[in-house]
């Protein structure tokens, strides 16, 4: 296979450099995984061996099959928690508000994981109760300055994802 | 007042002649032909009972009528669809996108998707109203049986189907002008009589083209896109296997009757010879005569071959009665012997008819 063609960036390369880069990265991250420790793992849905409807693609619970779990470090921010009802006031319900993940890239790819729409990540809220989430937005696009060190090049990826019961995936 | 004009005055309720489009003839009596093909494709593979169709049935059917009717190409390159109904799972929606999507994980463009409308409401199939009550089964078929001893059948019964709308939206999203006009030609084609059918386990279930609606983005400052929506009825059905009804039918008939068992030849009950006499026989030696008499008549005459003693057991129409043997006239017990002439003389009560039976105890 032909190597993918690479393109220096030399942008704002007087004041900011590949090694500067570098280093903020690793600061960063040395930050965020020693100090801040936030783990999460990571159930990538394997869509070929899950056993899913011919009709509308689904799978139940027991159905879905995933990849090994992935322990990986983010920076993890929760919405606080939903109150709201199935009918018109009716049958109660309150859950966990969505979830926003911010990842390093180098981080990801150094664990050798992507994470992708629809994957499930599981979150540790205490000792003995693991939350699960999925993911509603990827991130994949970072094409923003925000992700960005000053316009240098994209290094983290903010993902989003929202509570799912156990009816919909059970984790481990 | 005048009749009117639609009321028919005169129908015929006698089967048609052979009609031109049935090549054996179709007499009204027998199955057409292709009346009976389409049954055959019904129970095909499989029972004698049709197959379940379910929701999901349905939707497989409507896929596969977008999949290969609908099928469109343009620069020889095939629109590809989406081949699953999209639901609600997220992970389930990328899995059948992921083969044609870009590198940020996007779907690449043209591409044809079916959704569903979740909601299935009571049908609109014009041969399947609200008919019969209470799911009342219906004969489908007769299936012979054979347990090794007997032959019988057994009754396959089904209720009547549920008719349902599903209503679904074929959204074309692509780039190209061209690639909608493609589209759009095929669906214009197919459902230029509004209607068109899929095939869903041996039974033509229709769907009608109800509207064609533009989504397309084109705005100044974002991607641009053509999306077309065209929303589609199904006028389906459903039928359930675990309705169905199979129950044996009649596969021997026994027949039971009772007679009067006094008057055996032998056996049990029939009559016995003590002392050189019949016994056991109820009415031996008894017979009755039953004597008619007409409006003007009121006299009867019956020469006896045989010894008797005659009694009246019934009259009708008759007020007295005198007996006259051999010409004289006899009160009380009537007594012939061989050769006697008995007149039976009647006043009747009325006019009218008239009779008189007589019971006869034979004596030798």
């Amino acid at each position: 296979m032909a190597e993918q063609k690479k393109i220096p960036i030399t942008r704002i390369s007087r004041f900011f450099a590949s090694e500067d880069f570098s280093l903020e990265q690793e600061m960063g991250m040395e930050w965020l995984h020693g100090d801040m420790n936030f783990t999460l793992v990571l159930f990538s849905v394997d869509r070929e061996k899950s056993d899913v409807d011919d009709v509308y693609g689904e799978a139940g619970p027991e159905e879905i099959r995933y990849k090994a779990p992935v322990e990986f470090n983010a920076y993890v921010s929760i919405a606080e928690p939903k109150n709201s009802s199935y009918g018109s006031g009716l049958v109660n319900q309150m859950e966990p508000g969505n979830m926003t993940v911010s990842v390093y890239m180098k981080h990801l790819k150094e664990l050798n994981i992507d994470v992708s729409y629809g994957d499930y990540i599981g979150y540790a809220e205490t000792e003995d109760r693991m939350r699960y989430y999925v993911v509603t937005n990827d991130g994949r696009v970072t094409s923003d300055l925000a992700h960005t060190i000053g316009g240098y090049k994209p290094f983290y990826r903010t993902i989003t994802c929202s509570y799912v019961s156990p009816d919909e995936f059970k984790g481990i | 007042m005048a009749l009117p004009k639609k009321l028919k005055t005169n129908i015929n309720i006698s089967p048609r002649p052979p009609q031109p489009q049935y090549d054996s003839g179709y007499n009204g009596l027998t199955t057409p032909n292709r009346r009976r093909e389409l049954s055959e494709l019904i129970t095909e593979d499989g029972t004698y009972l049709p197959k379940s169709i379910l929701h999901a049935d349905m939707d497989r059917g409507m896929l596969d009528f977008v999949k290969e009717k609908l099928d469109t190409s343009t620069s020889g390159k095939k629109i590809p669809v989406i081949d699953r109904i999209l639901t609600l799972q997220r992970w389930g929606e990328f899995s059948q996108s992921w083969s044609f999507s870009t590198e940020d994980k996007n779907v690449s463009l043209p591409f044809i998707v079916v959704v569903r409308q979740p909601q299935v409401v009571y049908g609109t199939n014009p041969s399947l109203q609200y008919t019969i009550p209470d799911r009342k089964q219906f004969h489908f078929a007769k299936v012979p049986t054979w347990d090794g001893n007997r032959k019988g059948v057994d009754i396959y019964s089904i209720p009547q189907p549920i008719p349902v709308d599903i209503t679904y939206d074929v959204k074309i999203i692509c780039n190209r002008m061209r690639e909608l006009n493609q589209f759009n030609k095929i669906v214009m084609q197919k459902f230029s009589s509004k209607q068109a059918y899929t095939f869903v386990k041996g039974h033509y279930i229709p769907i009608v083209s109800e509207s064609i609606s533009d989504e397309s983005v084109i705005d100044t400052e974002d991607r641009r896109y053509y999306q077309q929506n065209y929303s589609f009825q199904l006028q389906g059905f459903l039928i359930d296997e675990d309705e169905f009804e199979v129950k044996p039918a009649i596969n021997r008939s026994l027949l039971f009757f009772d007679t009067n068992t006094s008057h055996k030849k032998t056996g049990n009950g029939s009559p016995s010879i003590v002392d050189q006499s019949q016994i056991n026989i109820y009415n031996k030696n008894k017979f009755r005569r039953k004597l008619d008499f007409g409006t003007d008549d009121t006299t009867s005459t019956i020469t006896y071959a045989y010894n008797a003693n005659v009694n009246l057991v019934r009259s009708d129409n008759v007020s007295s009665i005198n007996y006259k043997i051999n010409g004289t006239p006899t009160e009380g017990k009537v007594q012939v012997e061989i050769g006697d002439v008995l007149v039976v003389t009647i006043v009747k009560s009325g006019s009218g008819t008239a009779s008189v039976t007589l019971e006869e105890f034979i004596y030798s």
